[in-house]
C-alpha cells in the first residue's frame, strides 16, 4: 500500500487530481494482497493518463520558449570562414591615394607617399579603411614598421597565398619524372 | 549590433563592426535605434572615436612604441576597434631564446621533489656477518650477503632520499624572460589585445567559433588583471579544455609558449608594462622585496 501511493505520488505529483488520486489509492489498498503484475498494470494505466494530462501543459509552456531561442540564434552565428588569399589589385597605387586623401586631407599634394603615420588617430583610420577596401589586414607584428605611406603600399603590393607550397607545387603541373605521394 | 554582423555575415571580412559603430553601440548601450543607423553608415567617419592607447610609462627617446590593433571578444566581426601602443622594452626586446630556455626550464623543475629512495648495504636488513670463512671452502671471498653485488643487496649509488631540485634564477632574468615571451608571441602574430574579456553568451561554442572563425589557434591563453572576471567568460572557460583565463600574476613563460596564443586586455597590458619596467631601473634590494618598499609597483 505504501509502495503503491508512493509510485502514484512520483508519477503524478501535484498535477494530478485529488479525486483521481484518491480513486487510485483505494484501487490499491484493495488489489494489495493480490499479485504483483496485476497491481503494476494497474499502476500503468493511470500514469499514462496523467502524464498526457501534463504534456498539454508542457506543449503550451514551451512554444514561447522556443521562439525566443530561434531569434537568438543567427545573431550569435559564425559567420562563413574567409580566405586568407589577397591577390593586390591593379589600380592599388590610385586608391590607396585616395584613402591618403580622404583620411588626412589634400595637404600634400605632390609626395603623398612620404607622408608619415606617426599620429596613431589617422595611421587607425588610414589602416582600417584599407583593411575594409581590400579585406587583407596589417598583422600586430608589422603595425610597427608601417611608418609612411610608402610602407603600407608596399606591404600591400605583397600577395599572400593560402596554402602550403606543397598544395601549391602539387596543383602545378609537374615534370614528367616527379609524382608526389599523398600518402606516406 | 549583433544583428548587423549576422545580415553582413556573408559578405566578407571588410564589411564588419567599423569604429564609428563600435563608437555608437558603446555610447547608445547597443540600442535598437543605433543599430539602425549603423545598418546605413558604411566605411567609418573620420568623426568616429577609436579606441587608441598610449604608454604611460615613458619610452625611451631613441625608440617608437610596438602597435597592436585593439579588438573585442563581443562579435566575430569586431576587430580593429583601435591601435594600442606597446613599450618596446617590454614587447620588443632582442628575442633571447636561451634565457626563454632557461626560464621554462627553471619553472618545471624549481618544484621538483623527488621522493626516489633505495636501502644501501648499510640498510637492507641482514647481512652483519661473514657468510663463509675467508679461506679454504672454494668460494668466492664474501663480507656480508648485501653487498651491492649479491642478488638481494643493498644499492651502491642509488637515490638517496628525498631530493629537492629548488632554485632561484635572478629575479631580473625572469622578468627578462618574461619579456622574450612577450616578444616573441608579438612579433609572431600570436599576440591580441582586446579591450575587455566581456561576453554577449556564457556559451563555450560561441568562444570556439570566435578564436577559430579570426584564426587564433588551437589553445588560446586569457589574462586579466584582478581575479574578477565577467560572469559569462569564466563560466564559458571552464567549460573548454584548450581555452584557459588567468590572471595577470599568473602569467608564465611556460603558459605563454604551451598556448598557441595569448590574449590580453589593455588593463593587463598597462599593469605588465609597469611591473616589468620597474625592474629596469632600480636598485638592487637591500632587503627582500616581500617587506615594503615605497616604490615597489
Amino acid at each position: 500500500m505504501q509502495l503503491g501511493s508512493g509510485a502514484v505520488r512520483g508519477g503524478g505529483g501535484a498535477r494530478s487530481s485529488p479525486s483521481r488520486v484518491s480513486a487510485v489509492m483505494a484501487a490499491f489498498s484493495g488489489l494489495h494482497s493480490s499479485c504483483g503484475w496485476l497491481a503494476r498494470t494497474i499502476l500503468r494505466t493511470p500514469r499514462r493518463a496523467l502524464w498526457s494530462q501534463n504534456r498539454k501543459k508542457e506543449e503550451e509552456v514551451k512554444v514561447p520558449e522556443r521562439a525566443v531561442e530561434i531569434k537568438e540564434e543567427p545573431i550569435l552565428e559564425c559567420p562563413p570562414p574567409r580566405s586568407r588569399k589577397y591577390v593586390p589589385p591593379e589600380d592599388l597605387q590610385s586608391r590607396v591615394e585616395s584613402h591618403v586623401k580622404g583620411v588626412f586631407g589634400t595637404c600634400t599634394n605632390n609626395n603623398w607617399q612620404e607622408t608619415s603615420l606617426e599620429e596613431s588617430r589617422l595611421k587607425f583610420f588610414l589602416l582600417a579603411q584599407l583593411a575594409e577596401e581590400f579585406g587583407h589586414v596589417v598583422p600586430n607584428s608589422r603595425l610597427h614598421e608601417m611608418r609612411s605611406v610608402r610602407d603600407v603600399v608596399h606591404f600591400y603590393s605583397i600577395p599572400v597565398q593560402d596554402g602550403t607550397k606543397f598544395d601549391e607545387i602539387s596543383s602545378r603541373q609537374l615534370p614528367s619524372n616527379l609524382k608526389i605521394t599523398w600518402d606516406y | 549590433m549583433l544583428l548587423i554582423r549576422a545580415a553582413l555575415g556573408g559578405r566578407g571580412p571588410g564589411l564588419g563592426l567599423t569604429p564609428a559603430r563600435r563608437a555608437l553601440s558603446t555610447l547608445t548601450g547597443g540600442d535598437l535605434g543605433s543599430q539602425e543607423q549603423a545598418l546605413t553608415t558604411g566605411l567609418p567617419s573620420p568623426g568616429a572615436v577609436p579606441l587608441l592607447r598610449r604608454c604611460e610609462l615613458p619610452v625611451p627617446v631613441h625608440r617608437t612604441p610596438v602597435q597592436a590593433w585593439v579588438e573585442s571578444l563581443r562579435g566575430y566581426e569586431d576587430t580593429r576597434l583601435g591601435l594600442a601602443d606597446l613599450h618596446p622594452d617590454v614587447f620588443e626586446v632582442p628575442p633571447r631564446l636561451d634565457i626563454l630556455h632557461e626560464v621554462a626550464i627553471w619553472q618545471k623543475n624549481f618544484k621538483r621533489i623527488s621522493y626516489a629512495k633505495t636501502k644501501t648495504r648499510a640498510e637492507v636488513r641482514g647481512g652483519g656477518r661473514k657468510p663463509w670463512k675467508q679461506k679454504g671452502s672454494g668460494r668466492a671471498r664474501h663480507g656480508s650477503i648485501r653487498s651491492p653485488i649479491w642478488r638481494g643487496g643493498g644499492i651502491a649509488h642509488g637515490p638517496r632520499g628525498p631530493t629537492s631540485y629548488y632554485y632561484m634564477l635572478p629575479m631580473k632574468v625572469r622578468v627578462l624572460g618574461l619579456k622574450v615571451a612577450l616578444t616573441v608571441k608579438l612579433m609572431q602574430d600570436d599576440l591580441h589585445v582586446v579591450d575587455s574579456l566581456e561576453l554577449p553568451t556564457s556559451d563555450p561554442r560561441y568562444l570556439s567559433d570566435l578564436f577559430r572563425h579570426r584564426c587564433w589557434g588551437d589553445s588560446v591563453l586569457l589574462v586579466d588583471v584582478d581575479e574578477e572576471m565577467p560572469q559569462n567568460i569564466v563560466s564559458a572557460v571552464s567549460n573548454l579544455k584548450t581555452i584557459n583565463l588567468v590572471p595577470a600574476v599568473g602569467l608564465n613563460v611556460h603558459s605563454m609558449l604551451k598556448h598557441q596564443t595569448l590574449v590580453l586586455t589593455l588593463n593587463t597590458v598597462a599593469f605588465l608594462e609597469k611591473k616589468l619596467l620597474w625592474h629596469d631601473n632600480r636598485y638592487t634590494a637591500l632587503y627582500p622585496f616581500h617587506l615594503p618598499y615605497s616604490d615597489f609597483p
